[in-house]
């Protein structure tokens, strides 16, 4: 049941993404509140799954990596959702419902295999340090994904290519304040991650630091994006260069926490 | 009576040349062409792309050298322009109905599609009322011209997406901002150019502006109809601190807006992005500014670039509203000829009805009847007239209806010599 409601919510991101793919092809403006309305429909399916993680025999921890992944694709298209209300930014669903509709997809692949637990005995740290983790995550790869949006339409604005559209791009004002916002945001929820990670490691191993790569990678991560906030919003960084930045530390933070936690 | 349309326009005359006779109040000049004895009826629609008078003329000859010596001399030049038929273009009849069509639709425009010409026609036109210089058939021309370019609005897309530079300007500061609520705009000079384009964006939502100008007197005028404040050029660098779109166009053989002054404010702008526009030629703008960081520079030909872009899409819209054109200039040309047909008609019953009442008293004359029998005669030849004329009055009455109406109606006049004043008199 899990597994078949984490396909169909990766089927419904698929289809918001060739929903809103066609609404930019046609053009169509209309496709594209349906494309939202898709990824509506999606993240409430997707979290009819996790409502139902207690229910599987043996209950599946949010800090599988396959379940971790699955939340933080959708605390990343929820937070694109709250973005869209306020601002004309529909064009991020060409972004991150693929992301969502991978995560989602290979989640679901992986849900019925989940790895031994490594959870035992250390209260609720774990689940803490997946869910504020996760959470600074998604929030961040929004800030990325707005950031690869942000620097496309700046190079087009600069050389003069832009063509008028009937289905407009989000502005660069729109795509500046995600980068504001995702960072003041994600930025505490990684450092909360990062302590509760600790917290996790002092409870069960009796030190807050034990040096393995997860961690070690952890926080170079944690000093990058603090490093960027502060090019941000201390030394006045400009919106291109901070665009820049979301992608490359994005990068170097799904490294850091999921390739290197694969690896591992 | 013929019309006749003399003007020039951005594909024949540049700038210097079309700014020479631009007019912006035409009413004294439409009262010195409506009492020439060779003009009718006269429309003078001017604007920074065109300047063209539209007459009414039964001497198309006398008319042409009338108009051509009246744009060299009369205009608001300060001295006359040499060679100027070198840049002026004529349309009569068909051709000055479809040409004007294409104007108010937009479709003779620097960039197709743009919306302001059809209100500027409609100024021209009441212009021309009010001077009581527009008569019966161009009143006729213009009002099909306003349904030709309403048609090609509507039932077309050419106006969907803005395409003017104005628009296009918006258009960009909308990729750029989010809102245009709450940004400044400091506008450099004050012409006719840049209040158009700060008009449009006034329209999408920018909320303050500054206007800067060498005369602060006209910063002042337009600052009051814009609702903006008015300072002299000296202020640029305290403005600028402050603008997030930069809208230029000035005269001036340098930059007015140099690399070295944004560089002095770009400490207090904080970042933040700035939209410039520089209509100017020579450029107003250094262009050196467009490689810095946050810094969007768009001159004319940038603009126009982009509007052209969108024109090129639009090919398959501009056939079909040419189609559109055509239909009306078609039904305007059957007007036309009707018009020229109701006289033809009335001349041949009068010239039969003539003939036959003479035929009649002729006869009572000759007491081949008697007097008593002649309101019964009449009754019979009437309707022995009526039967004959019915088929060739409806044939001609329907065919004016076509542009090719003309051809029966020489055919009818020739036929029933109409216009031979002997005729009448000829006898049996």
């Amino acid at each position: 049941m899990i597994t078949m409601l984490d396909q169909l919510a990766a089927a419904i991101y698929l289809t918001a993404l060739l929903v809103a793919a066609l609404a930019y092809a046609l053009p169509r403006p209309v496709l594209l509140r349906v494309s939202v309305g898709f990824l509506v429909l999606g993240a409430v399916v997707h979290l009819a799954t996790f409502s139902l993680f207690h229910t599987a025999d043996p209950p599946i921890p949010l800090t599988d990596l396959p379940a971790a992944i699955s939340f933080m694709c959708w605390i990343a298209v929820v937070f694109s959702l709250i973005l869209m209300s306020r601002v004309r930014l529909e064009a991020l669903i060409l972004l991150v419902a693929p992301i969502a509709f991978l995560g989602t997809f290979f989640a679901a692949l992986q849900m019925g295999n989940p790895a031994p637990a490594t959870t035992q005995g250390s209260g609720s740290w774990p689940h803490v340090h997946v869910l504020l983790g996760g959470a600074g995550l998604a929030l961040l790869g929004v800030s990325g994904l707005a950031g690869i949006l942000f620097v496309i339409e700046y190079r087009n604005l600069k050389n003069r290519r832009l063509v008028e559209r009937t289905v407009r791009l989000p502005s660069l004002e729109a795509l500046d304040q995600v980068n504001r916002v995702s960072l003041l945001l994600g930025f505490p929820l990684i450092t909360l991650g990062v302590v509760s990670g600790m917290l996790w490691l002092s409870s069960v191993h009796d030190s807050f630091w034990t040096g393995s790569l997860h961690e070690t990678f952890s926080l170079m991560a944690w000093m990058v994006y603090a490093i960027l906030l502060g090019a941000r919003f201390a030394l006045g960084q400009s919106a291109r260069r901070a665009a820049v930045s979301a992608v490359a530390g994005f990068l170097f933070l799904f490294f850091s926490v999921v390739v290197v936690e694969v690896i591992a | 009576m013929k019309v006749l349309l003399v003007g020039m326009n951005h594909n024949t005359a540049p700038v210097e040349v079309r700014e020479r006779i631009f007019i912006d109040d035409p009413a004294p000049l439409l009262q010195k062409l409506k009492h020439d004895p060779d003009i009718e009826e006269v429309v003078l629609l001017s604007t920074c792309n065109r300047t063209e008078i539209l007459v009414g003329t039964r001497s198309v000859d006398a008319a042409r050298v009338r108009l051509h010596s009246f744009i060299a001399n009369d205009m608001p030049s300060e001295r006359p322009i040499q060679g100027v038929e070198d840049y002026l273009y004529e349309y009569i009849d068909g051709e000055a109905m479809g040409h004007l069509m294409r104007v108010a639709s937009s479709l003779d425009s620097m960039v197709v599609g743009e919306p302001q010409i059809a209100g500027q026609s409609k100024d021209a036109y009441a212009a021309a009322v009010e001077a009581g210089s527009c008569g019966p058939i161009l009143s006729r021309l213009f009002q099909t011209a306003f349904t030709a370019a309403k048609r090609v609005r509507t039932e077309t897309q050419i106006a969907e997406r803005p395409v003017s530079v104005a628009r296009v300007g918006v258009s960009l500061a909308s990729q750029i901002f989010e809102s245009l609520e709450g940004k400044q705009a400091l506008m450099i000079g004050a012409g006719e150019m840049i209040e158009l384009a700060m008009k449009s964006l006034r329209g999408a939502g920018l909320s303050s502006l500054a206007v800067a100008n060498r005369t602060v007197a006209n910063a002042e005028a337009l600052a009051e109809d814009l609702g903006g404040s008015a300072h002299g050029l000296d202020e640029l660098p305290e403005l600028l601190e402050r603008a997030d779109i930069v809208l230029s166009c000035i005269g001036t053989d340098r930059p007015v807006l140099t690399r070295e002054q944004y560089d002095a404010t770009v400490e207090r702008h904080r970042n933040r992005p700035i939209f410039v526009i520089d209509l100017g030629v020579p450029r107003n703008v250094d262009p050196e500014l467009a490689e810095l960081d946050n810094v969007f520079l768009y001159d004319i030909d940038d603009l126009g670039e982009i509007a052209r872009a969108n024109t090129g899409r639009r090919k398959r819209e501009t056939e079909r509203a040419e189609q559109i054109i055509e239909e009306e200039r078609q039904r305007l040309e059957g007007w036309f000829v009707a018009l020229r047909a109701a006289p033809t008609i009335k001349t041949l019953r009068a010239r039969v009805e003539e003939i036959r009442n003479r035929e009649i008293d002729r006869a009572i004359q000759r007491s081949k009847f008697d007097p008593s029998e002649r309101e019964e005669l009449d009754a019979i030849t009437r309707s022995i007239v009526n039967k004959i004329l019915h088929a060739p009055m409806t044939t001609l009455k329907r065919e004016a209806e076509r542009e090719e109406g003309l051809a029966y109606l020489e055919a009818a006049r020739v036929l029933f010599a109409i216009d031979d004043e002997d005729e009448s008199d000829e006898d049996d």
